[in-house]
């Protein structure tokens, strides 16, 4: 598999907010502003790489029998590894994140990659599938999070947008808008994708014809 | 037989390797763990009682015999300003908010006026109960008397227990007075002259 294919797929074609729709309740939970979607987006990036990472590398060590409390360890090791040093040594990113760590844990995208993937392929292959995915998953927080605070909370990371006189529609920081937005989002999203598709199909028969 | 000895052997192996990993990690970042904590809270501390320049937490039995019949009350520190003499109080309390445990330290003067108040931990909401974090919201403990309780109020105060409450966090505001008055009872049943 190329490379940039297996990006590809994770960014987009699967993407995992998106398209697969894994890793949902987390999703709806944080992104109630910007960068709270950004910071999760970018620590499941890390644990995700690091994860995938390992697993690919022990996939023909671990027995098939006991891969899923095999998988579990390791990634709740990485999770925790992650908690630690945050919280040693970047002090206010950890209480910015702070009770968004230990929800990694039981992020569905990480153990769904174990197993789908990085199981199943090579290292540098896995790394980059992490990368992908982590990478879709933190444009989808981003701007859900970001659609989110600014018709929420009138802001955008903080910054506000509008005057005083705004009011802000609060259902959307709250679980009833997630969703709307959510299933709004993934509408066009799979409009997008399948206009794309189909250009792409077409222009696949011209160039046969010819040929 | 021989296959679930294998397994057990290979998940005993991972769950091994996995502790000790974890266990060197703690060890790299304990010390800095605990340097970080405790800068937070002298911090905090300071913050809510700004004339206090050194804390120093109250004698041990005192402080067992307040938190046996109080739970929710986690520290109690002294301070005394820079010429020794007692600046007041400072009281770290645990109340339940919104979405968990709300972390605050309320710190009241020897006079008897909260000086001020310091939200350390919380899980409330972003852009709602979240905003008590804020200094709009904590300015308003300032210069409270501690006669009485202090009220949720949602508009402007019109005396002085009054506390305007967060627009659409009337939760998480409840409970921010509430470790407030925590303060309050406990400072006047012990610690008034």
């Amino acid at each position: 598999m190329r490379l940039s294919n297996i990006f590809y797929n994770g960014v987009i074609k699967e993407n995992p907010i998106f398209v697969q729709l894994i890793g949902m309740c987390a999703t709806l939970a944080i992104t109630t502003s910007a960068l709270n979607g950004l910071s999760m987006g970018l620590s499941v990036i890390g644990v995700l790489v690091c994860s995938n990472f390992v697993i690919s590398l022990l996939r023909n060590v671990i027995p098939d029998k006991v891969r899923i409390p095999a998988f579990v360890v390791v990634i709740a090791t990485f999770v925790t590894m992650v908690d630690m040093f945050l919280k040693a040594f970047a002090p206010a990113i950890y209480s910015a994140l702070g009770l968004f760590i230990p929800l990694i844990v039981v992020n569905c995208i990480i153990f769904a990659r174990a197993e789908t993937f990085a199981s199943k392929n090579g290292v540098i292959e896995s790394v980059v599938d992490g990368l992908g995915m982590g990478i879709g998953y933190t444009i989808a927080l981003v701007i859900l999070g970001s659609i989110r605070e600014i018709l929420g909370a009138g802001s955008i990371f903080g910054i506000p947008l509008f005057g005083e006189g705004f009011q802000p529609a609060l259902i959307l920081i709250m679980p009833p808008g997630a969703f709307i937005l959510l299933g709004t989002l993934i509408g066009i999203f799979n409009l997008i994708r399948k206009k794309n598709e189909n250009k792409k199909d077409v222009k696949h028969k011209e160039e046969s014809y010819n040929i | 037989m021989k296959e679930t000895l294998k397994l057990g052997i290979s998940l005993f192996l991972i769950t091994a390797i996995s502790a000790i990993v974890l266990a060197i990690s703690n060890n790299i970042t304990s010390a800095k763990i605990a340097e970080a904590d405790k800068l937070a809270n002298d911090t905090a501390r300071q913050e809510a009682l700004p004339q206090g320049e050194t804390f120093k937490s109250i004698e041990n039995n005192k402080l067992k015999e307040i938190t046996e019949k109080n739970p929710e009350i986690l520290e109690i520190f002294e301070g005394r300003k820079e010429d020794g003499s007692l600046a007041g109080y400072t009281f770290k309390v645990s109340v339940s908010g919104y979405g968990g445990k709300i972390e605050m330290i309320t710190g009241i003067s020897s006079e008897g006026k909260i000086t001020g108040i310091k939200i350390l931990n919380h899980e409330e909401t972003p852009g709602l109960g979240a905003n008590s974090t804020k200094p709009e919201f904590q300015n308003r403990f300032k210069d409270k008397p501690t006669d009485k309780e202090l009220v949720v109020v949602k508009t402007q105060p019109t005396s002085d227990n009054e506390v305007q409450g967060i627009t659409s966090a009337t939760v998480t505001s409840k409970a921010v007075v509430k470790g407030a008055n925590t303060a309050i009872d406990t400072f006047n049943s012990k610690f008034a002259e």
